[in-house]
């Protein structure tokens, strides 16, 4: 829950800057090389990744800490297909039945690597975009789906004050959970059963006070003259010809990793 | 000027109106203090002035545009600008200055008159320091000054203060405060609802509802001299006014225009130089030497 509003840091480098519709469609392309392309093509990826990170200035630590959450899920991969994927059996390794192959090895060093780089292609996204520039460059991607009759101005506010409400619901819930452990409540006694129960006992509350919270919110945002539709924005968008290298060179590296 | 007249709202479904044929006119550059009893429709009356609610009978007039008429709406917005109780419930930026620029993108200005102007806000209310910083993460008094500068930024010829200071410290407010009374000197009209009986006091004219009526309407001093309607009405005057009255309860020459603690202070040091207090110390004095 902390991710997606603590990753951004102001620090005014030139990363932070940049239009953020390059921005999203390079991290668009390096997914989708992450996920279907071949180990060369994965290797330039990496060390375009690597490139950003160093222009962001994250150092190797904060890049450990945005695949940590990930971990767990990477390391079953790699243990999934280590150990069950046919092929020659190294001698040095196995119990019983369960042999680690060759094969398997590189194929779960592969895949882990994989999974890695779409998690670092987010977290580098994240990192080097304020929110507001990341929705308003979304807004302007997403404009082609107003033919199918979304607004996109609309969806790109509906993301900004979800992101903006989270805080605000954490805070929520804590004072909740306070005020019923003023009065008796226990929300660290018993099992996770018990637990999970103690804390549905605040899921009514808590869409009570949410759904006054947006009362009051749209009432503040009506009163400063939001009638919907079409908003301008503090940042101007406009795309330089560096802009337009990344997008292109994004969109090809996208395109080839269907065939790489 | 604001005119209303004849305001009536009854919300869907309630027995009775919460505002019953209510009028006032709120002139330029006024600064008025609307008190009441909780739930007397003050924050009910303060909704209809930028069109947040509609009368159920009666006109609400902004510089000559009624509330009602749905093209003139977002202009009405933009002269009357309002600040509510919460700060959380305000703020709809990522950053500070995100924040502020919500108000003009509604507007649909270009972005480089967005920044302009919320450059002048954040540098009016001292937050230009903090504009990448998550809202979140200011203080109570800072996120109320944020509010102020959301609104500052649509240039707005009148303030609704909705007790924008309830829930802060005594600095806080007084940081707001002061905001407040340079924005007025420039000429802004205010419009504060409050229960604090000190910022009351900072007003030149008071409204006094009760009921969803007007009670009273008249300057601070006039409102405070009746000290004993206000009690009974469930409101308190500021504590100076509230001691000058027993003063002059018990015979002292003290006149009814004292309202803060610097007028308070005045009027008892002249009363000591006048022997009008001394006498009574004397009294006391030899009383407890009796017992």
């Amino acid at each position: 829950m902390k991710g997606v509003f603590k990753v951004y840091e102001h620090q005014g480098t030139g990363l932070m800057r940049l239009d953020p519709r390059p921005k999203i469609i390079a991290a668009a392309a390096l997914s989708l090389v992450c996920l279907q392309s071949g180990v060369p093509f994965l290797v330039l990826a990496t060390l375009a990744a690597a490139a950003v990170a160093a222009g962001a200035r994250l150092g190797p630590r904060r890049l450990f800490s945005a695949v940590r959450p990930a971990l767990p899920f990477i390391v079953v991969i790699f243990v999934l297909h280590a150990f069950s994927v046919q092929g020659d059996l190294p001698r040095y390794f196995g119990v019983g039945p369960v042999r680690m192959t060759r094969e398997g090895l590189f194929e779960g060093i592969i895949l882990a690597w994989r999974f890695s780089l779409l998690v670092l292609a987010g977290f580098l996204l994240l990192a080097t975009t304020p929110a507001a520039s990341l929705t308003s460059g979304m807004e302007r991607l997403l404009r082609p789906v107003r033919a199918l009759g979304i607004s996109s101005h609309d969806l790109a506010l509906m993301v900004t004050l979800a992101l903006r409400l989270i805080p605000t619901l954490k805070d929520e819930v804590e004072s909740l959970r306070h005020a019923e452990m003023a009065r008796g409540a226990d929300f660290a006694a018993g099992g996770i059963l018990a637990r999970g129960r103690a804390f549905s006992g605040l899921a009514l509350p808590l869409s009570l006070a949410l759904f006054r919270r947006c009362d009051r919110l749209v009432a503040a945002m009506h009163a400063r003259a939001y009638d919907g539709g079409p908003r301008t924005d503090l940042h101007e968008l406009s795309l330089f010809a560096r802009d337009r290298v990344i997008i292109v060179l994004s969109v090809l590296a996208g395109l080839a990793s269907f065939f790489v | 000027m604001i005119r209303i007249e004849d305001l009536s709202h009854r919300f869907q479904g309630a027995q009775s109106p919460v505002l019953e044929s209510l009028s006032l006119v709120l002139g330029e550059g006024e600064y008025v203090a609307l008190i009441g009893p909780n739930g007397c429709g003050k924050t009910t009356l303060v909704k209809h002035l930028n069109g947040l609610l509609m009368p159920t009978a009666g006109v609400v007039s902004v510089d000559g545009m009624s509330t009602g008429d749905k093209r003139r709406i977002t202009e009405i917005r933009c002269r009357v600008g309002m600040i509510f109780q919460d700060p959380d419930h305000q703020i709809v930026g990522m950053t500070v200055e995100e924040d502020v620029a919500f108000g003009p993108g509604n507007l649909r200005l270009a972005p480089r008159e967005i920044r302009a102007r919320v450059d002048r806000a954040l540098e009016a209310v001292g937050l230009a320091g903090l504009r990448h910083r998550h809202p979140h993460s200011l203080s109570g008094g800072e996120k109320q000054l944020l509010a102020l500068a959301g609104v500052l930024a649509m240039d707005p010829r009148y303030l609704v203060l909705d007790e924008p200071l309830s829930s802060l410290d005594h600095a806080s407010r007084t940081r707001v405060l002061d905001l407040v009374k340079v924005l007025k000197e420039k000429g802004i009209t205010v419009i504060h609802v409050t229960h604090d009986m000190d910022e009351v006091a900072r007003a030149d004219r008071i409204v006094v509802m009760d009921k969803g009526r007007i009670v009273a309407d008249d300057a601070p001093s006039r409102i405070f001299s009746r000290v004993e309607w206000l009690k009974a009405l469930g409101l308190a005057p500021p504590y100076p006014a509230d001691l000058a009255w027993r003063l002059r309860c018990r015979g002292a020459d003290i006149g009814a225009h004292v309202l803060t603690m610097e007028q308070a202070v005045n009027a008892i040091c002249a009363l000591r130089q006048t022997g009008g207090i001394e006498e009574r110390f004397e009294e006391k004095r030899i009383d407890e030497g009796g017992l």
